[in-house]
């Protein structure tokens, strides 16, 4: 028994500043910084200086991809990412004179993807929760990817492959800047025109409705963690080249500059809503936000209070909007 | 399959369940105790329950917010940060002030992630994720990322060193802190209330429990706990350093999640923390005296950890029957005066 | 007693929501020491007149009077502390916490702060004897089964010493015997004084407790009399009896062959034995009253829920649905009775939302056809009515008519042999049921087999071709088109020997 449905019958008409409002802060706030970060610095607006954030977020960048999967289908967040991206950077390294670079890499990112595959069943399946889980498994990859290595630096034997990820193609675009755009564009493809990505948006959306629809909910919620898994791992191999160098540790703090970013974006924890774009945006900010600071002499680790005290603003934020807009 | 299902539903094993705190506390001695044939020797278990007291104290204050349905990733953050300020001011207030004024930063970071939670309604996770973002990285600035030393090296051993040869004054603070815990969760009108907010927010608040109020104190407690935590680690090795606790948070959650307290929030147990902590510290111990090299203990702990949680998720949806030693022992009284009386319980 | 005011007065009561009249003018008047039953079908307004009761809502107009007094009622809180205990069909309990520690939540007997457990045993063992209820103050809430889990909620609400208690279906999942042993509480609240207000769709126990009932029928009063010697056909007439002022237009249609085919098909403690047949054309209603379970024997047709035996098929062919993906393929769409819960995804468009459950046809290889979808999206919505039809608004911003329209545009986009509808025209305004009314009657003249659950009796007996009555799990009678009201109504209140 139940009372009658309430039924809107006129639409609900949003005042202009909530209804947009969400769509134009972001591009709003980068343009803010390109002006503050002008008037700061007269080296902020070079090609060279512009040129080098690009470079400094295409490994979180790739990352972030995957994470904006994993906020969009409900799952909160996936923290075992700096073990997946070592696993990726230690084995690629570790294999490159066994059996070359590129199949290194291949093994690498698969290892990444088979955590990633384990997450997702733990959590997609069995219905674990998301942050534990991803955090236990992170401890566990992290452990392994150290035993096999024995705790200390891994060198690679290929200066080849560092030289053409580190290159320019056709001298002005960095390497893994392209690689970055080509990944975050065929996850914006993935997320925006594919039968998955609507089905992502779905899961998170409304899981019973989805469920009722007939959708594999839970395959799609497993699928967001191999995703990030093996973004991550990709990362990981990428950066793994590039520096010619890696140790276990190299993925640390890498989740939280993902989530920042996504967060930052206007990406909603509670799932269904966001997309690439904005998170990318939301990474940008963080960044000119933290070359700005740098330039200004700011050393890194006030850096992070700033970076915390966003999250904490995005969300209160984006809280208050949702409140104000009558949807909780 | 059914089999299988049906043994899941078992009285005996809903049974294990329960009690799996002190199952599983038994078999790592056990298991311990062969591998290293020493470890149960007093000396031994004394210094490993030291080792584990810095984790303890976050655990403790952890147990209450995970009751109440939220998380804290940030205590680790506020354990640096309190032991910066209660070395860093030694010179300047004196060695007892400053380590009051290191729990009092331990007090107001508690507070700040409340603020963040309730007053602001930010996700618990998000919002100590930000907070401890924030908390660390101010230990850097604090430091210039450098650990530095207090005063006097002596003012702080005391903490470490067993007490007329038993435990330290860590240790026991700790152990005394948990049992405070669970007589309050128990037995306090406020600590069940907790469970109250936990399980059922909305039920709690139509019965005049401010739900709010409790939210915030428990995050206030989780950062006390975790300021006292940082001031002891850092005085007991005279420093300073920004990266102090860095690990504690996930060993905190796995030792509250081994105990038996649910993610979810209304359930948990202060004494099955204190059980998970000595499962930890047992386990840890018994690994280090095999020389098994730390990111070993780190697999180990993990798995326990998913274990453990995905053995709560296959058992979370049985409405088993009480099986907590009292009840069976009543009706085992009841059975025996009306041997008529028959239990109904749920298909 | 004769003289002084009643517990409670309820006078001229109305409540309007957007788009619909929830209650006219209704008076219930209830005294100390009387249990006082309301019956009507669902979405007669009973929900709505106790949560007003409650503080939940406020009443448009009319008064409310406690012992004579005039009140407001600002919320639930207030309404607690007025002495009004509600008991909910959804309990409120705190499964991790005792039976005597729920039953004193937020105030249990206490010295500077501790629980006094001694003191807290007493009371909950008084209360509980008082209700003569056999539950343990010890046992943890969460290890008890329902039954038991129920008298610990309504020793809650008596433990504040209420005036008046409202118990919403209390049996609902409740056995034989363990109703007996409500009963016995009810009158033991009854002899201590307190107004009982009891909500409840088994005619049987009305009769059995009631002094007084109260029949409500599309928000308005119908009758309050003495349950002295009513019987369950005077209830019946009183819900039921109506003029049909809503023509569902009804086209014949020729009736093919048997589409969907159901035998056997059972699920412990839901339903048992369920058989059914649908033929192409052909609209089969499902009658019965909440709890009958005709939506379990739906979700687990089409797959949303297993059953535990049974065989169902489609133009033959057997179908094993343990999930709903096995249901669509072999043809078969579920428009889910709680539209908000199971139908729409509220932040998606129109679009979206209609094309959900069939991306499969305006996809290759996992990437969508952009205009593809949009011609489907926009050919279903324009077919159905949605009104303005522009499907790149999101879902929620529709009225709960047009929000219906889109779930059956997604389900219609899979192209069924059997389309399941459950209370399709529930929330909907008249307009827009009327539409949909004439929907049904166009898929059914294509050659789909229709099972439609309803528990508006006008709406089954107009459109249904032949209806299927469920009672208490079971097919309690097969009647043919031209059956009357009471027909339904007997069988759906087992009156009818099965």
């Amino acid at each position: 028994m139940s009372a009658p449905t309430v039924s809107t019958d006129r639409v609900v008409k949003q005042g202009f500043l909530a209804r947009y409002g969400t769509q134009f802060a972001m591009p709003a706030g980068i343009l803010v910084l390109l002006v503050v970060g002008t008037v700061l610095s007269d080296r902020f607006l070079s090609v060279g200086n512009l040129t080098n954030v690009l470079i400094n977020m295409s490994i979180v960048g790739i990352i972030v991809v995957g994470m904006t999967f994993v906020f969009v289908t409900r799952g909160m967040a996936d923290l075992s990412v700096p073990a997946t991206l070592a696993v990726g950077g230690l084995l690629v390294l570790m294999l490159d004179d066994v059996i070359g670079t590129w199949p290194a890499a291949l093994i690498g990112l698969a290892v990444a993807t088979f955590a990633g595959l384990v997450n997702g069943l733990l959590i997609g399946y069995a219905g674990l929760n998301p942050v534990i889980t991803t955090l236990a498994s992170g401890t566990i990859v992290l452990g392994i990817a150290q035993a096999f290595v024995g705790g200390v630096i891994v060198y690679g034997e290929d200066p080849a492959a560092k030289d053409f990820l580190t290159g320019r193609l056709f001298d002005v675009v960095p390497m893994i800047v392209l690689i970055f755009a080509v990944v975050a564009v065929l996850g914006h493809l993935v997320l925006s025109r594919t039968v998955f990505g609507r089905w992502t948006y779905a899961v998170g959306g409304n899981p019973h409705a989805t469920e009722a629809s007939a959708v594999p909910v839970r395959r799609v919620k497993a699928g967001a963690f191999v995703l990030t898994a093996a973004l991550a791992g990709f990362a990981g191999v990428l950066l793994g080249i590039s520096l010619q160098a890696a140790r276990p540790g190299i993925g640390a703090g890498y989740e939280f500059d993902a989530i920042t970013a996504v967060v930052v974006g206007g990406v909603s924890l509670l799932g269904g809503s966001g997309s690439i774009p904005r998170a990318i945006g939301g990474l940008l900010f963080v960044q000119l936000l933290t070359n700005i600071l740098t330039l200004q002499g700011v050393p890194s680790e006030p850096q992070g209070m700033v970076k915390g005290a966003l999250i904490a603003g995005a969300v209160a934020l984006d809280v208050y909007l949702r409140r104000r807009g009558g949807r909780e | 399959m059914n089999t299988v299902r049906r043994a899941f539903d078992s009285d005996v094993f809903l049974g294990l369940v329960r009690y799996r705190v002190a199952i599983i506390l038994v078999a790592t001695v056990v298991i311990a105790a062969s591998m290293v044939p020493g470890i149960l020797e007093f000396r031994v278990l004394s210094l490993s329950l030291d080792r584990i007291g810095t984790t303890a104290l976050v655990a403790a204050g952890l147990t209450l917010v995970l009751i109440t349905g939220k998380l804290d990733l940030s205590g680790g953050a506020i354990l640096a940060l309190s032991g910066i300020a209660a070395i860093g001011l030694q010179e300047q207030f004196g060695q007892v002030p400053a380590a009051l004024i290191g729990l009092g930063v331990g007090v107001l970071a508690g507070a700040v992630n409340g603020f963040l939670v309730v007053t602001l309604g930010i996700n618990s996770l998000v919002a100590t994720l930000a907070s401890m973002l924030f908390f660390r990285a101010l230990c850097h600035v604090l430091t210039d990322s450098r650990p530095f030393s207090g005063l006097d090296p002596l003012f702080g051993l005391a903490v470490s060193r067993p007490i007329a040869g038993t435990f330290t004054l860590r240790t026991i603070l700790f152990v005394a802190l948990l049992v405070i815990l669970h007589v309050w969760l128990t037995r306090a009108v406020a600590g069940r209330n907790l469970f109250a907010v936990g399980s059922n927010p909305a039920s709690a608040e139509a019965s005049g429990i401010r739900s709010n109020g409790y939210v915030f104190g428990t995050f206030v407690f989780a950062g006390f706990t975790a300021g006292a935590a940082g001031v002891i680690q850092s005085l007991s090795v005279n420093t300073g350093s920004p990266v102090f606790g860095e690990s504690t948070s996930l060993l905190a959650i796995a030792a509250v999640v081994i105990g038996g307290t649910r993610l979810e929030g209304g359930r948990g147990s202060a004494l099955g923390t204190l059980g998970g902590l000595l499962v930890m510290a047992i386990l840890t111990t018994a690994m280090e005296f095999s020389n098994v090299p730390a990111y070993i203990q780190s697999i180990v702990t993990g798995v326990i950890l998913l274990l453990l949680i995905l053995l709560d998720r296959f058992v979370s949806g049985k409405k088993g029957r009480d099986l907590s030693l009292t009840a069976l022992l009543r009706s085992l009284r009841e059975s025996r005066r009306n041997p008529e009386t028959e239990r109904t319980h749920a298909p | 007693m004769s003289t002084s005011a009643p517990a409670l007065r309820m006078s001229g009561i109305s409540k309007s929501f957007p788009g619909i009249r929830a209650l006219t003018s209704v008076g219930l008047e209830v005294a100390a020491g009387e249990v006082h039953a309301i019956v009507g079908e669902n979405g007669a307004g009973k929900s709505t007149l106790m949560k007003i009761l409650a503080g939940v809502y406020q009443p448009d107009e009319g008064t409310i009077e406690l012992q004579g007094e005039a009140v407001r009622i600002a919320g639930p809180i207030d309404a607690r502390k007025r002495g009004i205990g509600m008991v909910y069909q959804e309990l409120n309990l705190v499964p991790d916490l005792s039976v005597a520690e729920n039953i004193t939540l937020g105030a249990p007997p206490s010295r500077f702060g501790f629980v006094d457990r001694k003191a807290l045993r007493a009371r909950a063992a008084a209360v509980l004897d008082e209700l003569g209820a056999k539950v343990h103050p010890d046992d943890l809430v969460g290890s008890l089964p329902v039954s038991q889990q129920q008298l610990v909620e309504i020793a809650k609400a008596y433990a504040s010493s209420p005036r008046i208690i409202v118990l919403d279906e209390p049996t609902s999942s409740l056995s034989e015997n363990e109703a007996q042993a409500l009963f016995r509480v009810v009158e033991r609240m009854k002899a201590a004084g307190i107004a009982i207000i009891y909500i409840s769709h088994r005619l049987r126990e009305v009769i059995e407790l009631a002094d007084q009932v109260t029949v409500l029928r599309d928000g308005r009063l119908v009758e309050t009399r003495s349950a002295e010697g009513i019987t369950a056909a005077d209830m019946i007439r009183l819900m039921v009896g109506r003029d049909l002022t809503d023509v569902f237009p009804k086209t014949e249609v020729p009736i093919g062959d048997v589409v969907l085919e159901v035998r056997d098909l059972s699920r412990k403690g839901e339903f048992d034995g369920i058989d059914l047949d649908v033929r192409a054309g052909e609209i089969v209603g499902l009658a019965g009253i909440v709890g009958a379970g005709r939506t379990e024997v739906a979700r687990a047709i089409f797959g949303l829920d297993r059953a535990d035996r049974g065989v169902v098929r489609v133009n033959g062919d057997p179908v094993h649905a343990h999930q709903p993906r096995q249901g669509v393929d072999a043809g078969i769409a579920y428009v889910p009775e709680d539209r908000k819960r199971d139908g729409l995804i509220p932040q998606l468009t129109v679009k979206e939302n209609i094309t959900l459950a069939s991306l499969g046809e305006v996809s290759t290889a996992g990437w969508i056809r952009g205009r593809a979808e949009r011609r489907v999206a926009t050919d279903k919505a324009t077919e159905l009515g949605v009104s303005p039809p522009v499907i790149d608004r999101r879902v929620d911003t529709y009225s709960g008519g047009n929000q219906q329209k889109v779930v059956f545009a997604k389900w219609l986009a899979t192209k069924p042999a059997v389309l399941i509808l459950d209370e399709p025209t529930r929330g909907v305004d008249v307009g827009a049921k009327a539409d949909i009314h004439s929907i049904i009657g166009q898929l059914a003249a294509q050659g789909t087999a229709i099972l439609m659950i309803s528990s508006e009796l006008p709406e089954v007996l107009a459109v249904s071709d032949r209806i299927y009555v469920l009672h208490e799990g079971r097919v309690s009678a097969e009647l043919p088109r031209g059956a009357s009201e009471q027909d339904v109504m007997r069988a759906a209140t087992g009156e009818v020997a099965a």
